[in-house]
């Protein structure tokens, strides 16, 4: 499944929205659903996700993985999970751009699903995941506004 | 952590019965493995076939979607609360004369629906038939007997002015 | 008294249906009873790398847990029942628990049983698996790839077999006038008996007797190959179909979690169910359909076919099924023709391992693919040549007095008068009326259109002997016993194993007309391996022609012997004695009489029988046939497309079948309306959709779209009546005609209606969106 989304983050500086996406901490309050958040090396974190997508609930525990860094303008996110009704596999590219605007901040997702978590509605599920990761950016953007 | 089990108390095809359950248990379990009542069949688990409909306090409901404990207090009509062999309710007259079911699995739950649209109307085209049949599923009869089976149970109740399941009897 | 065989009655079995009295899986409850549940495979292709089930032993209630691993050498693989001979057959042996490696999303990892159907799910769900995934094959014509991942590593190029039937000379080909050649696929298609499969298990360690309860259309298929995969007697092994909630193929199968559950009840010495749940049910139940059809089809300007060639690409899946390998080959392979005489024809199937849920026998088996094919085909022919579709149905129909007719691949087919249902269906629709409101309409801008599929099929599952040489591995004759009781009532036994059809009613309807009693007097009893001594059970619209030709032939078997004592207690000749209408009289003779319940009396009594004979009054049949039948017909389908939409609405149906005797108008036309429900439901709607790592998509009934009632206009049903010669009955089968009839029919209305864009074919389901963007990129042109 393959997800695209970009979200303009008004008259944010890119150096400002690199520092909060960054910030494990802010990562923690505003990564939906989520439950922990441990950095366990440098980059790689171990987390708790409780999802919930239509009729699939389950909480997800799995690593998250930063590679490829490039500040302030790129990352890629690595992210898998493994809960009750499957698992997920993400590889996101996260692209920062500075415009007039403020910062866009574009998303380009291949996400892998498996078991019921595949099964259940995976069609209209890429629709769902753009409102979860459109909920993300904004939290992302208070935070930011915050900053300054 | 252990979740006491609660005391689940309806009043089912007119007889007062309670069970013990745990808080999660579906009204359908509670029906069909606590109560005794195996008329009423899941066949989907994500409410879209309708096998498991009964109704509580005259309203339609899928019992595979509400919890025991939503119902307690309630009273609820199974299949078995329709009539018995020898004094058979308008519905199941119809889908026996009219072949309203093959495996007679889903039947159930569609007689359950079934009598809800009656009820809402007592005289219901073919069209408003089979749309009052969305929110069942047959796999057997292609739904054409269903449609005159409920047909003849209307007729019959309308000649012979049956009270409705779900009214006082 | 009028005739029973051929009346309109209402069903015997339906009492209990409609009072919530019946008794069907779910419903049994045993003293101390465990739940079952299977932990399957997430992923497609996948090696595991550990099993840690030590949270889930602590969990509440949890008696035991088995991996395949703990299982080995305990309880073999389950076998294919259809081992088609001279393709090169490979069959991977299938474990009831995956030991190393899963190989489909679905396949099962680990067996949980506890106490109680929620604590089981529970406990299942905290078993932690480490995978190591692999590269799945997905879709057949890419697993056949030489770079294409193996789903079984010493199986090449994934080819689970490649069957070959017919040749067509070359020139045949190379000089026809007229060469159509177009592909099509049957998607995969999922059974969906709303009653998902279930089993419970009791073990007796004193007897050592272990009774199954399971949804199977054929308990004596269980019995035959569990006793080999379990290890036990047969003689000790019960297998009891209760009443099920339909098949239609999906519950053929004989499946690894039947043998888990005998297992578990067997080792733990108390009883065992397991149910499954819908989700499951997608990902561990088997599919239909499936097949990738490459047709070729040959003939004359002038609309004389010579030949078709046809290439069928399998998707076996995983494993190969119990019926599985025989639908694309022998089913398929064999009837390409259809109903029309073409001299030449040839089939080359290739079955195809892919990391999906097994494919098998669903309603039809073959036969819907093989019709869709061919009257697909001679649609696009009839196109091309600019002949009316009918007209060339017409011109190349096996004649009326051809009967019985060798097929261009060796089929004898039994009897037939294609053009009777044609005349009738064509009379019900005012064809020549049609076409003219048609032509108004599409002057309005509105796309009507009419579909035809005039079809043979291959039925009555069969002759023995025959069944050895295609490598079927099991007779399939029939068997019934009559059983009278001193009070005159009888009780049928019989080999088949009804789950919808009626049976209790159609073959009560034989016995009631042959013994002049009412249809009260007779219970009938089916699927329980200790009461039936054996059988085949239900499925390939077998039933009625086999099992109810062999409860016929008991039955006069009954009449038979108790004409023997009526003549003995009349003191007359037995070739004086007549039986009507349940009284034996002597010819000539007013006021000797005995009454049949007056002689069930004698006979078991057995005071005073005639020198020689045995007391009781009790007979069986097992009865082989020569051949199949062949019933056949013609379906008119006329649509209208939403040119805005692409929503298609079926307009108008019209099925006219010939299904030889007809026992019971109201039960026949009741299986007609639903074959034709789910062959429609194929050409419009229903599809299992997998993506590329091997996911199933449509895992629930909001994914998959099953037939809703408001989808369908009224089916007008006939029935034309030509009598089988190969039983006694005349009989032919009913159960998949519909399914066979409507998908093409369908299909070719479509296609009609799209005719101004010059659309040929779209792939099924045809969805709103797909027909929108034909029409679109049509216009775009």
């Amino acid at each position: 499944m393959k997800i695209e989304h970009s979200y303009t983050f008004k008259s944010i500086p890119r150096e400002v929205l690199w520092r909060t996406i960054q910030d494990k901490e802010v990562l923690k309050r505003t990564l939906p659903g989520c439950k922990s958040f441990v950095e366990v090396e440098d980059n790689v974190f171990e987390s708790e996700l409780g999802i919930s997508i239509g009729p699939v609930k389950g909480i997800f525990t799995g690593d998250v993985r930063q590679v490829d860094r490039k500040e302030p303008e790129f990352y890629r996110l690595l992210v898998t999970g493994k809960g009750k009704p499957g698992e997920i596999d993400a590889d996101a590219e996260m692209v920062l751009l500075e415009t007039e605007e403020g910062t866009v901040l574009q998303c380009l997702a291949d996400v892998k699903l498996t078991g019921i978590l595949a099964s259940v509605g995976q069609r209209v599920m890429s629709g769902i995941a753009k409102v979860v990761i459109g909920q993300f950016f904004k939290e992302i953007d208070k935070e930011a506004k915050q900053l300054v | 952590m252990a979740i006491e089990n609660v005391n689940v108390k309806v009043k089912i095809n007119g007889k007062e019965r309670c069970a013990k359950v745990e808080p999660r248990t579906l009204l359908t379990h509670y029906i069909r493995d606590d109560l005794g009542l195996t008329g009423t069949h899941i066949g989907c688990d994500t409410s879209q076939c309708g096998a498991c409909s009964v109704m509580v306090d005259g309203e339609v409901v899928k019992s595979c979607t509400v919890l025991a404990v939503q119902a307690d207090g309630s009273e609820i009509t199974t299949v078995e609360g329709l009539g018995d062999v020898n004094n058979l309710h308008p519905i199941q007259q119809g889908f026996w004369e009219k072949h309203g079911l093959q495996c007679g699995y889903c039947t159930p739950g569609v007689m359950m629906a079934m009598v809800g649209l009656l009820k809402q109307n007592p005289d219901p085209s073919d069209e408003e038939i089979r749309e009052g049949l969305e929110g069942v599923i047959c796999r057997c009869t292609g739904y054409q007997f269903i449609v005159e089976a409920v047909k003849h149970a209307a007729q019959i109740m309308r000649e012979s002015e049956v009270q409705l399941v779900g009214e006082e009897r | 008294m009028k005739k029973v065989v051929g009346a309109r009655l209402k069903r015997k079995e339906d009492p209990k249906l409609i009072t919530g009295n019946g008794y069907f899986s779910d419903d049994i409850q045993l003293p101390g009873m465990l739940h079952a549940a299977i932990l399957r495979s997430p992923h497609a292709h996948a090696m595991i790398k550990s099993i840690n089930v030590e949270e889930a032993l602590k969990a509440p209630g949890v008696v035991a847990i088995y991996t395949g691993k703990d299982l080995e050498g305990k309880i073999g693989p389950v076998p294919s029942s259809w081992l088609v001979p001279g393709c090169n057959l490979k069959e991977a042996p299938q474990y009831p628990l995956a030991i190393d490696r899963v190989r489909y999303v679905g396949d099962g990892v680990a067996l949980v049983i506890a106490e109680g159907r929620y604590a089981v799910r529970d406990a299942m769900y905290l078993i932690d698996v480490e995978y190591e995934t692999l590269s799945p094959a997905v879709g057949q014509k890419q697993s056949m790839q030489i770079d294409a991942p193996l789903v079984h590593d010493d199986i090449e190029n994934n080819i689970a077999f490649h069957w070959k039937a017919g040749e067509i000379p070359e020139e045949v080909c190379e000089n026809a006038e007229v060469a159509i050649r177009q592909s099509f696929y049957i998607q995969r298609v999922a059974p969906s008996p709303i009653e998902t499969r279930a089993a419970i298990g009791q073990y007796n360690p004193g007897s050592g007797e272990l009774t199954l309860w399971c949804t199977s259309q054929n308990p004596h298929i269980h019995r035959m190959v569990l006793s080999g995969v379990l290890g036990i007697s047969e003689a000790k092994l019960r297998v009891i179909a209760p009443d099920m909630g339909g098949g239609f193929g999906g519950k053929i199968g004989v499946y690894p979690d039947e043998a888990l559950v005998g297992y578990a009840a067997r080792d733990l010495g108390r009883p065992v169910k397991w149910i499954e749940e819908r989700n499951e049910h997608f990902t561990a139940s088997n599919y239909g359909r499936d097949e990738v059809l490459d047709v070729e089809l040959f003939g004359k300007r002038d609309g004389t076919l010579g030949a078709i060639r046809v290439k069928n690409t399998h998707n076996v899946g995983a494993y190969l099924s119990t019926m599985g390998p025989g639908v694309s080959t022998i089913d398929f392979g064999l009837m390409v023709t259809g109903c029309y005489k073409i001299p030449y024809a040839s089939c080359e199937t290739f079955g195809v391992y892919t990391n999906t849920t097994p494919t098998d026998a669903y309603r039809g088996a073959g036969k819907p693919e093989a019709t869709y094919q061919i009257e697909r085909a001679i649609d696009l022919f009839a196109k091309e040549i600019g002949m009316d579709p009918i007209e060339l149905r017409r011109k190349n129909f096996v004649q009326k007095e051809e009967f019985p007719f060798t097929n261009a691949q060796g089929l004898l087919y039994d009897s037939g008068d294609y053009e009777k249902p044609l005349a009738k269906a064509l009379e019900m629709l005012d064809y020549n009326k049609f076409r003219e409101t048609q032509k108004e309409l599409r002057k309005q801008g509105k796309l009507i259109g009419i579909g035809f599929s005039t079809y043979v099929e291959l039925c009555g599952f069969g002759p023995s002997k025959v069944a050895g040489a295609i490598g079927f591995q099991g007779g399939v004759w029939e068997n019934a016993t009559v059983r009278v009781h001193p009070s005159g009532k009888v009780t049928v036994y019989s080999g088949t194993s009804p789950h919808g059809q009626g049976h209790a009613t159609t073959f009560g309807q034989v016995v009631a007309e042959k013994l002049g009693l009412p249809m009260d007097d007779i219970e009938l009893v089916f699927g329980d391996t200790k009461a039936i001594s054996m059988g085949w059970g239900t499925y390939g619209s077998r039933s009625v022609a086999v099992g109810g030709t062999a409860v016929s032939i008991a039955t006069d078997r009954v009449i038979e012997k108790a004409k023997k004592i009526a003549a003995h207690e009349l003191e007359a000749p037995v070739e004086d004695l007549v039986f009507e209408k349940g009284i034996f009289s002597v010819k000539g003779a007013q006021g000797f009489e005995r009454t049949f319940q007056e002689i069930a009396k004698s006979a078991n009594m057995a005071w005073n029988l005639p020198e020689g004979l045995e007391p009781s009054l009790e007979a069986q049949s097992f009865f082989d046939p020569e051949n199949f039948v062949y019933p056949f017909g013609a379906h008119i389908a006329v649509v209208e497309v939403d040119k805005e939409t692409g929503q298609i609405e079926v307009k108008r149906y019209v099925a006219v079948d010939d299904v030889g005797r007809v026992i019971n108008p109201l039960t026949a036309e009741g299986q007609v309306h639903g074959g034709i429900a789910q062959g429609i439901g194929q050409a419009l709607w229903e599809g299992a959709v997998y993506n590329e790592e091997g996911q199933l998509l449509t895992g629930t009934f909001m994914d998959y779209a099953l037939p809703k009632a408001r989808f369908f206009p009224e089916i007008e049903t006939a029935f034309t009546e030509t009598l089988s010669p190969v039983n006694p009955l005349g009989a032919k089968g009913i159960g998949e005609t519909g399914t066979t009839a409507s998908t093409p029919a369908i299909m070719n209305a479509v296609m009609d209606a799209l005719e101004p864009y010059g659309i040929k074919d779209i792939e099924m389901p045809l969805t709103p969106e797909k027909v929108w963007r034909a029409i679109s990129e049509s216009e775009g042109k």
